[in-house]
């Protein structure tokens, strides 16, 4: 026993001491970082190489789709892929944790949703020194000359589009105004919810103005609209309080813009709990719940930003970088992130009311038969 | 087998209360080995040391003073919110009024010690039970954080950025590593040895069983080995990167509040309280005054923790901070404290922390999903309790058993008896 132990002792220690010898290996290549100016296409890499996207927390259907296809696109492509999400309370710290284990497996294209726009600097600079390519998904990522490219659906277009759609139902239901309205925004830690609310507003604030639309709880100001976390039940809970304060006896509300799909449905619910008839509430994303709820005839509009296609355009850069080429941009002027304007490919939304859904998602199986 | 009790009673220079703490770190090298093996040598390159330490040391700072608070018989549910406050504060107050950020620093650590002292005051003066308190001060803080900063991420300028993202410079001559990490860990190495031989020439003073040599000799040349190693992997990272400011932070932190639990006598009053605060009081423990400190410097920790978060995010944002209380509380009790209190160390607790990290780190860079993560998480939680509950009920080694043994009669088990922690005392010492 004594000897067994002496024994082992030993040997623990020798290897230990193994160990720190071959520790004296050193990462460090030159005195120059590494790959640190590779942030644009040179030369390419290996067509087996890893391919690391960070995703937000499933909050909603589409990044759970986005992150479907991200795995079966890259795999496709002959790419190793790392899909990861956030988990739902501790978005932040997790993707900067595996945004660095990404860099660490030496990823050499990261794609990243961001959960906060302002927070992921410093993860993006470590995996562009360690010669990543950062391209930001959907939500661009601020405060970092180190974003090399964003692919994202136009989202100001978006916004334009749904006060538009937000319009048109109000008409079709009265033919004149004035209109009351209640306006809901996204959270305001993503970049995109501001994006969209100016984008709404850019059509809006002139009828405000001219008193052709009246805003009933006169809430207008990006702190006032905003939605914790893209939260359905802070959206909820948000009209709940409206419908008590503003929409008691026979006040009737016309229309509510409604960023998303997810907070629509929330808002709606809302609404028929306190038995008042539902409103024109406009979407965006296509969910399925929705696209039921607009063939129903609940909600009245969505965006659809096919998640496809943009996962497609990501993937497409993934593979011109590959190659050593430059991945195709059309917008280099509007995307500022605070330290340089990000090139970005910008895809086309598209508005879907119960009128032209059948049309809009014929490409679209799952959705498709929804609207039969 | 006496070899092994040598062994097992002397290596980490404990005795009993230092058990659980003992299978802690092999439960930590297994792990560590494990995911080396696993990820085919990821873990244990500079990299992704770099990267544990910059990520978890604003936990196991929030875990010292968990600990602190476990001990005395209290919980903190507020941490992560008090972090987020301060961290929204200090960069509203270097973005409006462009302070310089160390000055915003030290404004930073006082809005903790405010925190603190209101929570402090409550739970200690008033007698809401701690849980209570700091459940409200969940709710304040969060929505203080999101009402100051208007529920938007708000960036801090570079100099505050080095607290939590900064890293020991490149000076000297080239080595190929990094030379300040090269003297740190060189320097850490002859405290080591120092220390070892002052404890031997305090124990064969006070005519205490001196440790067997070769013992000692294991101890002092298996610490070496590891600081060795870390060293030159913390020195040999990406140019740019070495040991992390927060990390030397975190080092000192944890030697010094080590030192005041264990050899100060205002220290071991937190033990007493925690063990049996009725005896405590009548051998003249101020009980009020110690709940007061214990809760206070909670809060000095948590705004510290949030700084250093912020500063390695370069932004302070509305969901900072949230389900840290949950990670603290769990890296404390992983490490072998009481659920009612009275009993744990520090360095236990940071152990108990940096298993939960490297189980984290050693998943993510598997690409186990986050839901996955928690998961396993919690049912590691859940074991290492379980097993400490249950090896007491069976009359093994235990932490708790061994120590409440002498005062319930010569039985080794009760089994009629409800389990755990229901038998308290002072353990002072």
């Amino acid at each position: 026993m004594r000897k067994y132990f002496a024994k082992s002792v030993a040997v623990s220690a020798a290897a230990l001491l193994a160990l720190t010898v071959s520790a004296c290996g050193s990462e460090r290549e030159g005195t120059t970082p590494s790959g640190g100016s590779s942030g644009g296409a040179t030369g390419g890499f290996a067509a087996d190489s890893l391919i690391g996207v960070a995703l937000p927390a499933k909050t909603s259907e589409n990044w759970v789709l986005a992150g479907d296809l991200f795995t079966k696109g890259l795999a496709d492509a002959g790419f190793k892929a790392d899909v990861q999400y956030a988990g739902a309370s501790t978005t932040v710290a997790d993707q900067q944790n595996q945004i660095t284990a990404m860099t660490t497996k030496q990823a050499k294209v990261i794609i990243i949703g961001a959960t906060d726009a302002a927070q992921l600097s410093a993860q993006v600079d470590a995996a562009h020194a360690a010669g990543a390519v950062v391209i930001a998904y959907d939500r661009l990522i601020k405060g970092t000359a180190n974003v090399d490219y964003y692919v994202a659906f136009d989202n100001f277009k978006v916004g334009e589009l749904q006060a538009q759609a937000l319009l048109e139902g109000m008409k079709a239901k009265k033919p004149a105004g004035p209109y009351t309205i209640e306006l809901f925004s996204g959270s305001s830690d993503d970049n995109n919810s501001g994006v969209f609310f100016d984008g709404a507003m850019s059509v809006l604030q002139p009828l405000i103005d001219s008193k052709e639309i009246v805003v009933g709880s006169g809430q207008t100001a990006v702190n006032q609209t905003a939605t914790d976390g893209w939260k359905a039940e802070n959206a909820q809970r948000r009209m709940d309080a409206l419908l008590t304060s503003t929409y008691t006896g026979d006040k009737t509300l016309d229309g509510v813009l409604s960023p998303n799909d997810t907070l629509a449905r929330a808002i709606i619910t809302s609404i028929k709990g306190a038995g008042k008839p539902i409103p024109v509430v406009t979407g965006q994303d296509s969910e399925v719940e929705s696209v039921k709820s607009i063939m129903a005839g609940e909600q009245y509009s969505t965006i659809n930003k096919d998640t496809r296609n943009l996962v497609k355009a990501s993937i497409d850069m993934a593979k011109a970088l590959q190659q050593g080429q430059t991945p195709q941009v059309n917008d280099t002027k509007s995307y500022n992130n605070g330290v340089k304007v990000v090139p970005s490919y910008l895809l086309p939304p598209v508005i879907v009311t119960k009128a032209n859904a059948a049309e809009a998602y014929a490409n679209d199986p799952t959705l498709s038969a929804l609207t039969k | 087998m006496s070899r092994f009790k040598d062994l097992q009673k002397n290596l980490f220079g404990g005795t009993t209360s230092n058990a659980r703490q003992f299978g802690m770190i092999f439960a930590l090298v297994a792990i560590v080995l494990f995911f080396q093996v696993w990820t085919e040598g990821l873990t244990l390159s500079s990299g992704n040391l770099i990267a544990v330490v910059s990520q978890y040391s604003y936990i196991l700072i929030l875990a010292i003073g968990m600990l602190m608070v476990i001990v005395a018989g209290h919980i903190d549910l507020s941490v992560g919110s008090v972090a987020a406050f301060t961290g929204i504060v200090v960069a509203k107050l270097m973005q409006d009024h462009s302070i310089h950020w160390f000055l915003a620093l030290l404004i930073g650590l006082g809005v903790g010690a405010l925190v603190g002292a209101w929570q402090g005051f409550w739970v200690a003066y008033v007698g809401v039970p701690a849980f209570i308190v700091t459940l409200a001060g969940m709710l304040l803080f969060r929505g203080a954080n999101q009402w100051v900063g208007k529920s938007q991420s708000i960036a801090v300028p570079e100099g505050f950025q080095t607290i939590g993202g900064g890293f020991l410079d490149d000076i000297g001559p080239n080595t190929n590593f990094n030379n300040p990490t090269l003297l740190l860990g060189f320097a850490v190495c002859v405290a080591v040895i120092v220390r070892e031989w002052q404890l031997r020439r305090t124990r064969t003073r006070m005519h205490a069983d001196p440790t067997p040599l070769w013992v000692a000799a294991i101890r002092v040349g298996v610490l070496i080995a590891v600081i060795l190693f870390a060293t030159f992997r913390f020195a040999g990272g990406r140019v740019g990167t070495s040991f992390p400011i927060s990390g030397i932070i975190l080092g000192v932190l944890v030697v010094a509040y080590s030192f005041y639990t264990r050899n100060t006598a205002a220290g071991r009053h937190i033990y007493a309280v925690g063990g049996n605060s009725r005896a405590a009081e009548l051998s003249g423990v101020k009980l009020q005054r110690v709940n007061f400190m214990v809760m206070m410097n909670m809060g000095v920790l948590a705004a510290l923790a949030g700084m250093i978060f912020v500063a390695r995010s370069r932004a302070s944002g509305p969901q900072d901070g949230i389900g840290w209380e949950l990670d603290a509380i769990a890296a404390v009790f992983i490490g072998g404290a009481a659920v009612s209190g009275g009993l744990g160390t520090v360095s236990g607790s940071i152990v108990g922390g940096l298993v939960m990290a490297i189980l984290n780190n050693g998943l993510i860079l598997k690409g186990i999903g986050a839901d996955s993560i928690q998961m396993i998480k919690g049912i590691v939680l859940l074991l290492a309790v379980a097993l400490d509950v249950y090896n007491k009920r069976q009359g093994r080694f235990s932490v708790i058993g061994s120590i409440t043994k002498g005062f319930r009669g010569s039985g080794p088990s009760t089994p009629s008896e409800p389990p755990a922690q229901k038998v308290q005392t002072p353990v002072v010492g």
